[in-house]
C-alpha cells in the first residue's frame, strides 16, 4: 500500500495551508448558541440540557471557588468529545490524537490549577504530597514519590487521550483493513472480521466519549484538590 | 440655527447615531438645554438628540459631514437614503415570529423533500433515485471513489449511527419535548394557580359584599334589641318605684290607722271610765234592787211559762 497507517495522523496541509485549523473550528460551527427564545427546537433544548446537566455533575463536589472554572470546562468538554466523535467518521482527521494538542490542553491547565493551590492555600496544597497515616519512616520516601505523581499528570492527561484515540482509530483501520483484503479470499472470515470491526466502532464511540470526559473529570479533581 | 436643522435632517439622523453613544450625563443636561427650544419650532423626533447650541462642537460636525454627504455623489445619495432613525421603525418592538416547530422534511433521513419535489415534474417518482444510483455507479466505475479500507469502517460506523437513530431517535425526541412541555406546564401552573386565585378573591369579595348588605339588618336588629332592653329596665323601675311610693303611702295610711285605733280606744277607755266613776252608790243599790225584782218577774214569767 502507498499509504501506511499512520498517515492518517499526519497534520493536514493543502497548499501551504494548515487544515487542523478547519479541523479544530469544526466543533464550534456545528453548535448552535443559545437562542433569545423560551422555548426551543429539540436540537438547542438536548444541547442546553446536556451541558446543564454535565456542569451540574462535575460542580457539584466543587467548592465555589472552583465554579469559576465552569465555562472552561464545559467548553472544554464539549469540544473534545466532538472531535473525538467526529474522528470516527470515514477520512477525516481527529486533531486529539496529536500529542502536541493534548498537551497543550493539559499542561496549562494543570499548571493553573498547582498554581492556584500553591497561591491560595499553600500548606493545604502542599499537604497533599503526604497522604495520612503514612509511617514516619517512609514520609521521605512518599514526598518523592507524591511530587514525581504530582509532576506526571499533566502528561498521564495528555497522553492517555492521545493514545486512547491513536489506539483506537489504528485498530478501526487495521481491522477495517483485514476484512477489506480477506473479502475475496475468504468471504467468511471477512464477514466475521466485520463483525469485529462493528463492535469495535461501537467500542470506540463510547472510548471517545469517555475518553473526553475522563480529562474533564481529572482536571476537576485536581481543581478540587487546590481551589 | 434651528433652520439650518431641517436642511440637514438626513444628515443630523446620521449623527443621532453619534450622538446616542455619548454618555447618559450629556445627554440629560441636553435635553434640559434643548427643552425651550422644542417650543420654537417641531424638531423630527429622531433629531431630539441632537442639540445645536453654539458652544457644541457638534454643530461643526452637522456641517462638515452634511457638505461632505452631499458633496460625494452617488455614494453620498445611497448613505443618505440608508440611514434611518434608530428605535423607530417596528422591528425591534414586534412580537418575534415563531420558530418552525419541526425540522424540514427529509427522506432517508439525509435527503431533503426538497430534492423530490424538485425532481417529480421532469423525471416522476423514482428520479432522483436514479440520480443517486447513477451518481454512486460513475464514481465507483471511474474510480472517483476508490473503495478501501475506510470503506468497511464507513460502514461499520454508519450502521452504527443508523442503529442508533433508529433506536433511540423516538424516545430523545421525546425527552426534548418533555422537556419543553414542562417548561410550558410550569408557566401555565403559574398562570393558572394566579387565574384560580384571582377568582377566588373576586368570589370572597361578592361574597363579603353581600355580608354588608346583610350588616343593615344586623344592625336593625340589635337596634331593636337594645331597645327592648332599654324599655324592659324603663318598666322595671316604673314598677319598681311605683311599688316603693306605695309602699311609703300605705306606711303613712297604716299610721293613720293606728293613730285612730289607738285615739278611738283612748276615747273609749275613758268614756267608760268616766261613767263607771259616775255611777253612785245609791244608783248602784237602786240598779241591783231594779235588777233583783226584774229577775223575779221573769223568773215567775219562766215559771209559769213551764207549767203552761
Amino acid at each position: 500500500m502507498t499509504l501506511s497507517f499512520f498517515d492518517q495522523f499526519m497534520s493536514p496541509t493543502y497548499l501551504g495551508i494548515p487544515l487542523i485549523a478547519l479541523a479544530l473550528s469544526l466543533p464550534w460551527i456545528l453548535y448552535p448558541k443559545p437562542t433569545t427564545r423560551w422555548l426551543n427546537n429539540r436540537l438547542i433544548t438536548l444541547q442546553g440540557w446536556f451541558i446543564n446537566r454535565f456542569t451540574q455533575q462535575i460542580f457539584q463536589p466543587l467548592s465555589l471557588g472552583g465554579h469559576k472554572w465552569a465555562t472552561l470546562l464545559a467548553s472544554l468538554m464539549l469540544f473534545l468529545i466532538t472531535l473525538n466523535m467526529l474522528g470516527l467518521l470515514p477520512y477525516t482527521f481527529t486533531p486529539t490524537t496529536q500529542l502536541s494538542l493534548n498537551m497543550a490542553f493539559a499542561v496549562p491547565l494543570w499548571l493553573a490549577t498547582v498554581i492556584i493551590g500553591m497561591r491560595n492555600q499553600p500548606t493545604h496544597a502542599l499537604g497533599h504530597l503526604l497522604p495520612e497515616g503514612t509511617p514516619t519512616l517512609l514520609i521521605p520516601v512518599l514526598i518523592i514519590i507524591e511530587t514525581i505523581s504530582l509532576f506526571i499528570r499533566p502528561l498521564a492527561l495528555g497522553v492517555r487521550l492521545t493514545a486512547n484515540l491513536t489506539a483506537g482509530h489504528l485498530l478501526i483501520q487495521l481491522i477495517a483493513t483485514a476484512a477489506f483484503v480477506l473479502l475475496p479470499l475468504m468471504p467468511t472470515v471477512a464477514i466475521l472480521t466485520a463483525v469485529l470491526l462493528f463492535l469495535l466502532t461501537l467500542l470506540e464511540v463510547a472510548v471517545a466519549m469517555i475518553q473526553a470526559y475522563v480529562f474533564v473529570l481529572l482536571l476537576s479533581l485536581y481543581l478540587q484538590e487546590n481551589v | 440655527m434651528i433652520a439650518s436643522l431641517h436642511d440637514f435632517c438626513p444628515a443630523s439622523s446620521l449623527l443621532s447615531v453619534l450622538t446616542t453613544m455619548r454618555p447618559e450625563g450629556m445627554r440629560g443636561e441636553r435635553r434640559g438645554r434643548e427643552g425651550h427650544r422644542e417650543a420654537e419650532t417641531r424638531v423630527p423626533r429622531c433629531c431630539r438628540n441632537l442639540v445645536l447650541h453654539p458652544s457644541d462642537m457638534l454643530s461643526r460636525l452637522v456641517f462638515v459631514s452634511a457638505s461632505a454627504l452631499k458633496s460625494s455623489g452617488p455614494i453620498g445619495a445611497g448613505v443618505v437614503h440608508a440611514s434611518r432613525c434608530l428605535h423607530t421603525s417596528s422591528q425591534s418592538l414586534a412580537p418575534v415570529p415563531p420558530l418552525p416547530e419541526k425540522g424540514g422534511k427529509v427522506r432517508h433521513g439525509f435527503i431533503p423533500e426538497e430534492l423530490f419535489q424538485l425532481l417529480y415534474p421532469k423525471t416522476g417518482v423514482t428520479g432522483p433515485y436514479m440520480l443517486g444510483a447513477g451518481l454512486l455507479l460513475y464514481m465507483l466505475s471511474k474510480e472517483i471513489y476508490v473503495i478501501n479500507h475506510e470503506t468497511f469502517a464507513a460502514a461499520s460506523i454508519g450502521a452504527v449511527i443508523i442503529y442508533g437513530v433508529k433506536k433511540f431517535g423516538p424516545s430523545v425526541a421525546a425527552f426534548a419535548d418533555k422537556l419543553n412541555e414542562e417548561k410550558v406546564a410550569k408557566a401555565q401552573e403559574v398562570k393558572d394557580v394566579a387565574m384560580s386565585s384571582l377568582a377566588q378573591a373576586i368570589e370572597d369579595e361578592k361574597k363579603e359584599q353581600w355580608r354588608v348588605e346583610g350588616r343593615a339588618m344586623l344592625f336593625d336588629a340589635k337596634r331593636n334589641n337594645v331597645a327592648m332592653l332599654l324599655e324592659t329596665n324603663y318598666r322595671e323601675r316604673v314598677h319598681m318605684v311605683t311599688n316603693e311610693v306605695k309602699r311609703r303611702l300605705d306606711y303613712q295610711i297604716a299610721l293613720q290607722d293606728l293613730n285612730r285605733r289607738l285615739e278611738q280606744e283612748h276615747m273609749i277607755n275613758w268614756v267608760e271610765k268616766s261613767v263607771i266613776s259616775s255611777i253612785t252608790p245609791q244608783q248602784e243599790k237602786e240598779s241591783i234592787a231594779k235588777c233583783i225584782t226584774d229577775l223575779k218577774v221573769l223568773a215567775k214569767a219562766t215559771q209559769a211559762k213551764a207549767t203552761a
